[in-house]
């Protein structure tokens, strides 16, 4: 549930999710849910020449199990908070 | 496991109006039909009139006018949706969703999936639906999410069957009838000496054991090798 409570604090922010199709799509973050499925506002696809029809999408949902990285905003990243989360997680707690 | 686009013309009258049969023994339900709304499969031409059905599982697609004409695509199948109102992407505005195929390696452009003029469904990766009324796209793409979000990934399931051994009579049956890769030495080793059988036995079923552990190792790297 890591990642879940992680991307939920993202909400609202700009993020770039890499499909393993190579698509990939950047847009607001509007939400997500406990399958890591993203739904994204205002997207563009990052490689319009090669996914010109994508252009126009301006919300999407993304499968969770499609998804093969979400890179994130700098400035979202807290890596305290992310050492605590992890070492939680990894305790099993 | 990933289906893709598929061609589907199961349908059953109910009041009058065709609906497409549903698996109701594993509780897939009918959330949403929209009717009016025509399809366009990769770079083909748009296909209607005909109606859409949305499930729990899956999106169906029937045409009005000929019976015999249908398609079906599993949410699991579904990567992403979306809704498109720019002109300059799709004349119409639309949902535009992508289709997981079993073969994505090979980004299919729409002529692949066309080979001597026989459409082959499985390779199709874009699928858009129009309906007349633009109004209807965003209600549509809340049913959408909604029912894609009843279709989580299903947990992997151990595909390999296992012969490990539960009990000592399997044991015996294995042992004999088979030619197993351990075999009784001719100088007594550790565990089958001098007649104690039991012991002898314990030993064996700790070597298949050990059989059993390699098998889930070999398992685990199939495992990742599948993921990508």
């Amino acid at each position: 549930m890591l990642f879940f409570s992680y991307f939920k604090e993202l909400v609202g922010r700009e993020v770039t999710v890499e499909l393993k199709n190579d698509l990939a799509i950047r847009g607001t973050l509007h939400s997500v849910d406990q399958y890591l499925n993203i739904k994204l506002e205002n997207t563009r696809v990052v490689d319009q020449e090669k996914y010109p029809h994508m252009l126009s999408v301006r919300n999407c949902f993304i499968r969770g199990s499609v998804v093969r990285y979400v890179q994130l905003p700098p400035e979202g990243v807290d890596v305290e908070l992310l050492h605590d989360a992890t070492r939680r997680e990894a305790r099993g707690g | 496991m990933v289906a893709g686009l598929r061609e589907f013309t199961a349908r059953v009258e109910r009041n009058g109006v065709d609906e497409p049969v549903l698996d109701a023994e594993n509780g897939e339900e009918l959330m949403h039909v929209q009717p009016c709304v025509s399809i366009v499969l990769g770079n083909r031409p748009p296909e209607s009139p005909g109606t859409l059905y949305i499930s729990t599982k899956k999106v169906v697609w029937l045409s009005d006018v000929d019976r015999a004409k249908g398609y079906a695509v599993d949410f699991l199948s579904i990567s992403l949706h979306a809704v498109s109102r720019d002109p300059e992407a799709y004349t119409s505005p639309c949902i535009y969703t992508q289709i997981e195929t079993e073969d994505d390696e090979h980004e299919s452009d729409g002529s692949d999936s066309e080979c001597n003029g026989v459409l082959d469904l499985s390779k199709i990766t874009e699928m858009r639906l129009v309906p007349s009324d633009p109004n209807q796209l965003d209600s549509l793409f809340e049913v959408f999410c909604e029912c894609a979000e009843l279709n989580p990934e299903p947990i992997e399931e151990e595909e390999e069957e296992h012969n490990w051994i539960f009990s000592a009579d399997q044991l015996e049956d294995d042992a004999t009838g088979e030619d197993s890769e351990w075999h009784v030495s001719e100088n007594p080793s550790i565990g089958q000496s001098n007649g104690d059988h039991d012991l002898a036995r314990t030993v064996l079923e700790l070597q298949i054991n050990d059989q059993r552990f390699e098998d889930a190792e070999e398992m685990e790297h199939e495992n990742d090798g599948g993921r990508h």
